[in-house]
């Protein structure tokens, strides 16, 4: 096996392997530019978020870090998945759970001493770009970091790609000359978003 | 037809490299944004002064902040994407973030003395890298940005493209059906546990 050899094989299995991942950052990416439509498409199909619990509730809330008060909230509704917490206002605390299926959020209020759970309905857009923006290694469950080193990977899948594509297109002398025509004027045009926006 | 699609798929991918660089750095910072805010500084980078100017303009009565906010910038000849955060009631300071990837600034009008001043985001390759990503749309009154959001819905275009004419391009290399057939259903298998247990 020649190394041209090598180097056509690694680009065409990649793909083939990360094709999933290629196809759902392309499409949620068209969602993230047209959320006024997609939001119009919605509008016909009721509330967003149902009540599923409601009871009484008391907790001391710390100062600082809200991550330990979220996991206590989400334990007390028996709740599972990533989460995060964050202060909504002087008077109450949200937790946002979330899986790629399923999305709840807790609100704890402080002054009434609440605690109201509430379940999204699933919406096809919301998946998708929920999935589009996941990653990062902070969440606890380990198939939050495996998520987050399959982010990594499909990023080295980029750039391999580019490597490859160069090789392959420069042993092809005869696209030599409109090749350099399509990288320069991408380079030029990008260039020009840059400065110009 | 078969060569046709290669060519297609490889002058796209060429013209397109820039953007599929910009999307991969940007996305590894954001999947790694805690390491990067370790190395370059946590929360919002600060300001710079860089300039003080004189606002000679008039602001017609009862004029809305974003109006207000074009005029002046039009005014300092820095007109483009911005938003505007109004201070007080409608005669106090107000500042306008004229946004950019690379260059932000911050343009603070006190409209009792009509001093500007002009402040610099000090720069970050993480936000900046960042904001470039996040910039879609065509919710901006700007030509350039109605443009960039085109070449944004060009380059998903262009995704989509590249998946399913590789696809066709591998189903043609007979040699490369099995161990191919194998990369894609190992990867739509791991796809598809992520999206049970994830």
């Amino acid at each position: 096996m020649t190394l041209q050899h090598l180097n056509r094989r690694l680009h065409l299995y990649l793909a083939l392997s990360l094709s999933p991942w290629f196809l759902m950052y392309g499409v949620s990416s068209y969602v993230f530019s047209h959320p006024a439509y997609f939001q119009e498409l919605d509008k016909s199909k009721g509330p967003l978020w149902t009540k599923v619990l409601e009871r009484d509730y008391d907790v001391p809330v710390p100062q600082g870090d809200l991550r330990p008060l979220g996991a206590q909230i989400m334990k007390d509704a028996g709740l599972s998945g990533a989460f995060g917490a964050y202060r909504q206002g002087p008077n109450q605390i949200n937790v946002y759970v979330y899986t790629f299926l399923q999305s709840t959020q807790a609100k704890y209020f402080l002054d009434k001493k609440k605690l109201v759970v509430e379940d999204r309905r699933f919406r096809f857009d919301q998946f998708l770009t929920g999935m589009h923006a996941k990653g990062g290694f902070e969440q606890d469950r380990i198939q939050d970091t495996l998520w987050g080193i399959v982010v990594d990977l499909v990023c080295l899948g980029f750039i391999l790609w580019i490597v490859t594509g160069l090789v392959m297109w420069w042993s092809l002398p005869s696209t030599r000359g409109w090749g350099w025509v399509a990288l320069l004027g991408g380079v030029a045009s990008f260039a020009l978003f840059m400065f110009r926006l | 037809m078969s060569k046709i699609l290669r060519r297609i798929h490889m002058y796209l991918a060429l013209f397109l490299t820039p953007w599929v660089l910009m999307y991969t750095i940007s996305t590894f910072m954001m999947n790694h944004r805690e390491w990067f805010q370790h190395l370059w500084g946590k929360g919002q980078p600060g300001w710079t002064p860089e300039r003080t100017a004189e606002f000679r303009g008039q602001f017609p009565d009862n004029a809305a902040p974003r109006e207000k906010a074009r005029i002046l910038l039009t005014a300092l000849d820095m007109d483009g994407t911005f938003n505007v955060q109004q201070q007080g009631n409608e005669h106090g300071p107000f500042a306008v973030i004229r946004q950019h990837p690379a260059n932000e600034r911050r343009v603070t009008l006190n409209p009792e003395t009509s001093k500007v001043t002009i402040e610099r985001r000090e720069f970050r390759w993480n936000h900046f890298f960042e904001r470039f990503h996040r910039r879609r749309g065509y919710q901006h009154d700007y030509l350039t940005e109605d443009f960039w959001a085109a070449s944004v819905d060009f380059f998903v275009l262009a995704m989509v493209f590249w998946v399913l004419s590789g696809l066709w391009l591998w189903w043609e290399l007979k040699v490369t059906r099995v161990l191919g057939a194998a990369a894609l259903l190992s990867g739509i298998a791991i796809f598809l546990i992520f999206l049970r247990t994830t």
